[in-house]
């Protein structure tokens, strides 16, 4: 397989937290703890590469709870065999969010 | 949604590209939204968790700009120009149709362009040029064009207000006697204020002072910079140096700066032209003459007081010359200088413009289909970059990018053509276009060919953009791109069209072409009254330093043309003041003794001209009655002329001209005797009408007028190489007097060619213009038909699986290239018509709606799309029904 994008140290973790299912772009923030303005951009390149994909939420479950629906990322086909290469570069990160309850 | 902050994310949104706004826009908010929300329920509504959040909703601004960066970069211009080269290079051979199309088309136009912008729009080469002015004379209701005479030249200077200066200029030969071998040099005569007149400091030295321009004056002379730098290797120390010039001592006083003169860049030296101010002649027009405006004077105010000048003649000029310019009806007739100095040129370079223009747009139109071919491929791709966001002026350059670079390289290839093309040419150009010395490529007319690339690029990229414009792509996207079994006919508009522009243009031109070869066929036909093959000439002038005598220049002369006849393999040899067709006529006013002009009847001119022994019988001029000149005309005494078919005609019709007596105009002068009649001759030009004619013997005028001719043509017939005989005419002359020079040594055929020059040189350019716009019509038509067939393989394997025969689908093919063939042809033939009139001054002998000319073109057109369809057509009715059908 070809490279689809660098594979940073951030974009390996806002990968990890997708996976581990923080899948809004605040939750990733949250998870992550990067600072919040590079967050979007990864997810905005990584979704441009067909690592992620994007998708709007349940309408009604957003009217129930009188906001908006949200947007949230998947991983896709590709983006599984991205987080094989995070796994083998970034072993510490993936025990950190493995210490969580993994819900992907 | 009126959260806090929403009104932050919709500034930020007007970042993002519009097609992906709505979505980050909604994105955002909803981020916003629930972030609030749990921040309220989980109750911890601390002013650090607020700001908190506050700074979070800020870096929408980040996200945004890299939005917009992302775009910017998928789309940025050097990206384009990358993508396209990429795709062009993919496509080697449709990229170099394109680029050697382009080349062809902005070449001929840049190459064209440069001449038209070194004659006709680049001011004259002199400081405020548009004060310059071109005084000439007009006699017997225009009848007579005259330049300038001394006495005009004397009353203007002393009288006309509105001229801050006057000068004349009279172009001469000198003989120029250095170490080596005699050079005869072109040189010009000129009034002291001509440098004034012209505005010009000379680089060393200075021009002339007003002594020198008066009888008694020094011997001066000013050099030209070739001359210095060629004869004296640009040595500052020659002013004040003395040369030899035609035997006179001449100091030399200045030089004058490169590229310097007037009205050509031929003139060598100058040389004071001396006007006595005692002895002006006013109906002598021999000299140029032209002037400066004075501040606040106008061409018009200068016109008005000039006409009134002449017609207070008699004040000024002696009472017989005011008397005989007043019935000639004189008038002064002042132009601009660079109009006279163009003179009528011009309307043959616009049309040449114009023609490869056409040609250019053609090429243009050539391009445009290739292209619109390419987009059709392209629209899956250009829709899908729509899709992802890419705006209206981003397909604009997608397009853009493609023709850009094509019009570049094709300009870049163009211009080089250009620059080979024009120095090409420059040899071929008939010497009399004027300014032809200033013409060149240089930086207006880089200006001008990356001009006309871009407009190239705007027109050929416009076509497809119409064609697959945004709005076009979307509904291309949502059908799925697929091709269609069927052809819709709108489809095709844009490429039909573009094929019937093409072959209307390449009817305009082809019809120039036929009727300027028509006319250049005419010009060959006209008989010149003289059998120009075989025949050598050269011009000899023999200075006063050398032979003082009229007498023995006159013998000079005989005898060498006696040595001359004496030479093997020579049939005859004659002498002539000029050569006909040289350039050049003088004309005289004429009475004849048995029809004295009735009172104020205007005076009568003829052409006259000196015709030694043997002038006829060289040139073959047919004697028709008397006999030709012998070796004792023109001694002091004798008063024989010869006369022209037309003149002996005019005067006497059905009688015999021989022995009657004719005398110019003024009263104390003696009668020639007309000794015989030869035929007429086309002196000026081939186009004009032999005129009437009076040669004289070339040394006349007894002791009371020793005027004598002492430059002459020498003319020889020899039975083989004319050429071949330079030498010996060389060696002749030299036996004589090894001083005396021969200049300009050419066969008669050159002279006649030379005649014919102008037309032949347009008929070359509008012949090459509208061949090549021939062949890239038919690329036109055969791209088109091929195309249209591919398209159509389907449905014509249709029809042939439901028994169409292969002879009925070739004739279907053809029908469609004939369908845009015929259309063409018919609007090109309306075009023709009405653009004809611009084509009538340049044609000879043809009418400008000539309807052979007309027919044949169409005809050939015709015959070539009938060619270029039926390729086409072959390979449609071989195509293979089954094959066809499973190919989709």
């Amino acid at each position: 397989m070809g490279k689809l994008f660098s594979l940073t140290y951030p974009t390996a973790a806002v990968l990890l937290a997708i996976r581990h299912g923080h899948r809004y772009g605040f939750d990733v923030m949250d998870a992550t703890g990067l600072p919040d303005g590079t967050v979007y951009p990864i997810l905005r390149r990584l979704e441009r590469r067909g690592v992620l994909t994007g998708a709007w939420e349940d309408e009604a479950k957003a009217r129930a709870e009188q906001r908006p629906p949200r947007r949230y990322y998947r991983i896709t086909r590709v983006g599984e065999e991205a987080l094989t290469e995070v796994v083998g570069r970034f072993p510490a990160l993936v025990r950190v969010f493995a210490a969580e309850p993994g819900t992907a | 949604m009126d959260t806090p902050g929403s009104w932050l994310i919709g500034a930020a949104s007007r970042l993002v590209p519009r097609a992906r706004r709505d979505s980050w826009r909604r994105e955002w908010e909803a981020e916003t939204a629930y972030a609030w929300t749990s921040l309220r329920r989980s109750g911890r509504t601390s002013r650090f968790a607020t700001l908190r959040l506050w700074a979070r909703i800020l870096t929408c601004t980040i996200d945004a700009l890299w939005e917009r960066k992302e775009t910017m970069k998928m789309t940025g211009f050097l990206n384009d120009v990358r993508y396209a080269l990429r795709g062009l290079l993919r496509y080697p051979a449709f990229t170099t149709v394109a680029v050697i199309t382009l080349a062809l088309g902005i070449g001929a136009t840049t190459a064209v362009f440069t001449l038209v912008d070194g004659v006709l729009i680049r001011p004259l080469p002199f400081p405020r040029p548009d004060r310059l002015l071109a005084i000439e004379h007009q006699g017997r209701d225009g009848q007579d064009q005259l330049p300038i005479s001394s006495g005009l030249y004397v009353t203007y200077r002393e009288q006309a207000a509105s001229l801050e200066a006057i000068a004349m200029y009279q172009a001469t030969v000198v003989n120029l006697v250095g170490e080596g071998e005699p050079e005869r040099i072109p040189a010009e005569a000129v009034t002291p204020s001509f440098f004034q007149v012209l505005g010009v400091q000379p680089v060393l030295g200075r021009t002339f002072t007003e002594e020198e321009g008066a009888p008694d004056g020094e011997q001066v002379v000013v050099l030209s910079d070739g001359l210095w730098r060629r004869n004296f290797g640009a040595d500052p120390s020659v002013v004040g140096r003395t040369l030899d010039m035609n035997g006179v001592s001449r100091k030399v006083v200045g030089v004058m700066p490169p590229d310097f003169g007037h009205p050509n860049r031929d003139a060598q030296v100058w040389l004071p032209l001396v006007v006595d101010q005692a002895q002006v002649s006013y109906g002598g027009f021999g000299a140029g003459g032209i002037a400066r405006l004075s501040s606040g004077s106008s061409l018009e105010g200068a016109a008005t007081e000039l006409q009134g000048l002449v017609d207070r003649l008699s004040e000024f000029a002696p009472a017989d010359e005011a008397a005989f310019l007043k019935q000639v009806n004189l008038k002064a007739v002042v132009h601009p200088l660079k109009e006279a100095v163009v003179g009528d040129v011009g309307r043959t370079l616009w049309i040449l413009l114009g023609t490869v223009g056409f040609v250019l747009l053609i090429a243009c139109a050539n391009v445009a289909n290739l292209l619109l071919v390419r987009a059709e491929g392209r629209q899956r791709e250009l829709a899908l970059r729509v899709a992802v966001g890419a705006g209206r002026a981003h397909v604009l350059r997608a397009f853009m990018g493609e023709s850009l670079l094509l019009a570049a390289a094709g300009g870049a290839l163009g211009v080089a053509v250009a620059a080979l093309a024009v120095r090409v040419s420059l040899g071929l150009v008939p010497t009399d276009i004027p300014r032809i010395a200033e013409v060149g490529v240089d930086l207006r007319v880089l200006g001008f060919s990356a001009l006309v690339s871009l407009g190239c690029a705007v027109f050929f990229g416009f076509f497809p953009l119409v064609r697959y414009g945004t709005g076009n792509l979307a509904n291309q996207l949502r059908e799925g791109g697929s091709r269609g079994g069927t052809t819709g006919r709108e489809r095709h508009r844009l490429r039909n069209t573009l094929v019937v522009v093409q072959v209307a243009i390449a009817l305009v031109l082809l019809v120039g072409s036929g009727l300027m070869f028509r006319s250049f066929v005419a010009l060959r036909a006209v008989d010149p009254g003289f059998r120009p093959v075989g025949v050598l000439t050269a011009r000899l002038s023999v200075p006063t330093a050398e032979i003082p005598g009229a007498a023995e220049t006159a013998d000079f002369f005989l005898l060498l043309r006696e040595r001359l006849a004496a030479q093997q393999g020579v049939e005859a040899a004659g002498l002539v003041g000029r050569v006909p067709l040289s350039g050049g006529v003088s004309f005289m006013t004429i009475e004849v003794e048995d029809q004295p002009r009735a009172e104020g009847e205007l005076p009568v001119f003829a052409f006259q001209a000196s015709a030694g022994p043997g002038y006829f019988e060289t040139m073959g001029i047919p004697l028709l009655e008397g006999r030709t000149f012998r070796r004792e005309d023109g001694a002091a005494g004798t008063h024989a002329v010869v006369v022209g078919k037309a003149f002996a005609q005019h005067w006497w019709p059905d009688q015999s001209a021989v022995g009657r007596r004719l005398r110019s105009f003024f009263p104390d002068e003696d009668w020639w005797e007309i000794v015989g009649v030869v035929g007429d001759v086309h002196l000026q030009s081939l186009e004009d009408q032999p005129g009437e004619m009076v040669y004289f013997p070339p040394t006349f005028g007894a002791a009371a007028n020793p005027f004598v001719n002492r430059t002459l043509d020498v003319v020889v017939r020899t039975s083989g190489d004319p050429l071949q005989f330079v030498a010996v005419l060389r060696r002749e002359v030299r036996d004589l007097n090894p001083r005396i020079p021969l200049a300009n040594p050419r066969t008669m055929q050159d002279v006649f060619e030379g005649a014919t020059a102008r037309t032949s040189f347009t008929m070359a350019l509008l012949g090459s213009a509208s061949g090549i716009a021939l062949i890239l019509g038919l690329v036109g038509i055969y791209g088109v038909i091929s195309y249209l067939v591919s398209q159509r393989t389907r449905e014509i394997g249709v029809r042939m699986a439901l028994g169409a025969s292969a002879p009925s689908v070739r004739a279907m093919v053809v029908r469609q290239g004939l369908t845009l063939a015929g259309a063409g042809v018919a609007v090109g033939l309306v075009a023709a018509g009405l653009l004809s009139s611009l084509m009538s001054t340049l044609l000879y002998g043809i009418s400008a709606t000539d309807p052979v000319t007309y027919g044949a073109v169409a005809l050939a057109l015709v015959a070539v799309a009938t060619l270029a369809s039926w390729l086409p057509a072959r390979r449609a009715a071989g195509v293979d029904p089954s094959r066809a059908l499973r190919a989709e």
